[in-house]
């Protein structure tokens, strides 16, 4: 008896040992265990943050290199072996060719290290990124604006459109360019109605470049502008992880131990990266909203709006929700645009600020519209403050703002013939009517700003 | 009685015993946590410096497209606001101003009175913006592209600027803005375009000479870049002077 029972307490004795020190030491343990994969994670999604701005970078870089013909620099943003398709011309394979293509397409001189002719412009604007990192963190798409003033001094000068979807590739820990595909909608006179009055061009016409200086592979043909064309999306599938970032939470209340505190600072850290995320996602939103909105793809436009998001656009008042937003997008055309009708609202320097639980943000855009429709064309201009929302970790527009600030006649200019703004449709009315009421260009306007001097911190007063 | 009392005794001895290699193992383990919880701790904090470069990177850029927004709209004391107080200035050819004050001056006597006029039109629309943040966290440059659109018609120029982070906040320490083309509306840039400025073209006069003695298009001029190439790492090579060449005295 006294055996078992002294049995009896040992067992008890290692029993209460074995469980208590485990139940200690073990949550102790697995806390450390969840911060280290924790702080893993944050490591991967700040690379892949990076890796945003990182390809931003090379396009931005690519701008500034063949802008001043410095193309050898823009051909060493791509890969070996990367291609190069140029509009209908083809694909161009590899570096060296990829150098010789962008050095005859803006008038260059292979035998000149960098530089431009006297008289030549080719400055090729590249804007409106919309960058997806794939998952794995090895490749990348993306998709940008080219907006290009182009010519000769006293010779000829023309205006360029063209969307370009890259593929990019990390190697050795370096972002290039793989292959870029080049969707060059039209190269413009200048004069004579600019790209208002541009004739039907054959389809797989090519350009003087490409006659002299053949592709080494065939691309598939397109129809340029006049006549209506959307160059496929790498986002067109599913949900775009472009516009993505984290879901909002609160964070938990942590013990007040050693772990506590490291587990505060990670929950700390964690915001701060959420919202650096959200910004890019806001970008990659407003950029993805211009490329539908360009093409005529209202349907798509409206489905980046929260279930009450607000769309406003100069006097003609506000709708809202995605199925009346659809709706007053239509009053710019039908779906996919008709032959002829230009609708490129470029989005350009972002202000954007996310709020401090990045539930929500707002942000200042500018537009610069170039439009036409039966052989008129039309300059735009007009500043966005906008309204976001983070819909578990899908960020919409909670509310879109366009203000006018002129209407121009192509022709003539916008300081010799502004237009007024359209006031609300009658045919389909709006929800409510306009927020603010002012007059466009000669009349000029202030657009509130969300947000005070970004240095001063003082807020605007009007001056 | 006895039998519980030594059942008592063994409960005791072994609650003892528990303690005693709880408190050692505890002991044992709080060590190694603490080395842990310095490895964590380091790693949050590498993290959290690349967490505020990328915010850095966003906040630069504010700085110039709130520029560009003021200037839109002659808002010349927000617009100063946004420099450093002993920040320079040099657009163009005009030379250079050194401090807010004279930042102030050059836009308020230069370019007009405060405030936006009806009927005159200055958008001065930032474009493709490079920022990059230096290792030192605390300054920064930036290429960007003022794409103008006016009364007078069309301007492009580029921006190759110095940013400082000064309690906290990032600021102009040096814009400077090269003119790459000026043309009016109705004939583009095929003729008469209005070539670079100078000193003594318009009041102000400049604190200093101009950094750098260049021409405009149709003549070529490249201002050099900040940066590196992003794949290759190297700088970018100076052009030749058959296709344009150096600015003068450089």
């Amino acid at each position: 008896m006294k055996n078992s029972l002294h049995g009896f307490s040992v067992s008890f004795g290692i029993l209460c040992l074995a469980l208590a020190g485990s139940v200690a030491a073990q949550s102790d343990a697995a806390r450390v265990a969840a911060l280290k994969t924790r702080v893993a994670a944050m490591a991967k999604e700040t690379t892949q943050v990076e890796d945003i701005t990182k390809i931003q970078r090379i396009g931005r870089s690519f701008g500034y290199y063949t802008d001043k013909g410095f193309f050898g620099e823009a051909a060493d943003l791509f890969a070996d072996g990367a291609t190069f398709q140029w509009g209908n011309d083809g694909i161009y394979k590899g570096k060296a060719r990829i150098k010789e293509l962008l050095t005859r397409q803006g008038g260059g001189s292979m035998k000149e290290v960098a530089g431009l002719p006297f008289g030549r412009l080719n400055l090729r604007m590249q804007l409106q990124p919309v960058v997806t990192v794939a998952d794995d963190g090895k490749t990348a798409h993306a998709r940008w604006r080219e907006w290009d003033l182009l010519g000769q001094y006293q010779k000829e000068i023309s205006w360029g459109d063209a969307i370009m979807e890259d593929d990019y590739v990390k190697d050795s820990g370096v972002w290039k360019i793989a292959a870029r595909r080049y969707y060059q909608n039209f190269v413009s006179p200048y004069g004579d109605g600019g790209w208002a009055r541009l004739k039907p061009v054959n389809n797989g016409q090519l350009s003087k470049v490409g006659q002299e200086f053949p592709a080494d592979g065939k691309a598939e043909p397109y129809p340029m502008f006049p006549a209506p064309y959307i160059p496929p999306y790498h986002y067109a599938k599913g949900k775009p992880t472009a516009i993505q970032s984290d879901a909002p939470v609160t964070p938990p209340k942590r013990a007040d131990d050693k772990i506590g505190k490291l587990e505060a600072l990670a929950d700390a850290k964690a915001l701060a990266l959420a919202r650096a995320h959200s910004v890019r996602a806001i970008e990659n939103l407003q950029a993805m909203y211009g490329y539908y909105i360009d093409k005529g793809q209202w349907a798509q436009a409206s489905q980046l709006f929260s279930k009450d998001g607000s769309y406003e656009f100069g006097q003609s008042g506000v709708y809202i929700s995605p199925d009346h937003v659809e709706k007053a997008l239509r009053l710019m055309g039908p779906k996919d645009l008709e032959a002829g009708q230009l609708n490129n609202f470029v989005m350009v320097q972002p202000i954007i600020h996310i709020s401090d639980d990045n539930r929500t943000a707002k942000a200042r855009w500018r537009s610069d519209v170039l439009l036409s429709r039966a052989g008129k064309g039309r300059w735009g201009g007009g500043v966005y403050e906008n309204e976001y929302v983070n819909d578990n970790g899908t960020w919409k527009f909670s509310k879109l703002h366009y203000y006018v600030t002129f209407w121009g006649d192509y022709d003539e200019g916008w300081q010799a013939k502004p237009f007024p703004m359209d006031p609300p449709s009658k045919e389909t009315p709006p929800d409510q009517p306009p927020t603010l009421v002012y007059e466009s260009f000669p009349t000029t306007q202030v657009v509130p700003f969300h947000y005070a001097n970004p240095v001063t911190q003082e807020p605007h007063k009007g001056e | 009685m006895k039998h519980s009392d030594s059942l008592f005794t063994a409960l005791r001895c072994s609650l003892l015993l528990c303690t005693a290699v709880l408190a050692l193992g505890s002991t044992v383990a709080r060590a190694q946590t603490d080395v842990e919880l310095q490895a964590i701790e380091k790693d949050l904090n590498d993290v959290g410096t690349r967490i505020t470069r990328l915010q850095d990177l966003t906040d630069v850029e504010i700085v110039q497209d709130a520029y560009g927004y003021y200037v839109d709209k002659a808002q010349w004391r927000s617009l100063a606001g946004l420099f450093a107080d002993d920040a320079t200035l040099e657009i163009g050819g005009k030379g250079v101003f050194t401090g807010k004050d004279r930042v102030f001056e050059y836009m308020q006597t230069g370019l007009g009175p405060i405030g936006p006029r009806k009927g005159g039109l200055i958008d001065h629309q930032q474009f493709q913006c490079l920022p990059t943040i230096h290792d030192d966290g605390v300054t920064a440059e930036a290429r960007c592209i003022a794409f103008v659109m006016s009364s007078g018609g069309w301007g492009h120029n580029y921006y190759e600027d110095d940013f400082v982070k000064e309690n906290g906040v990032w600021k102009f320490k040096k814009l400077h803005g090269p003119f790459n083309m000026y043309s009016s509306y109705k004939e583009g840039w095929i003729d008469h375009v209005i070539v670079n400025t100078f000193p003594e073209k318009f009041k102000p006069w400049p604190d200093l000479p101009p950094t750098v003695i260049y021409l405009t298009y149709p003549s070529y001029y490249a201002e050099p870049f900040h940066y590196v190439n992003p794949v290759t790492g190297k700088p970018a090579p100076t052009p030749s002077p058959r296709a344009g060449g150096e600015a003068f005295g450089r």
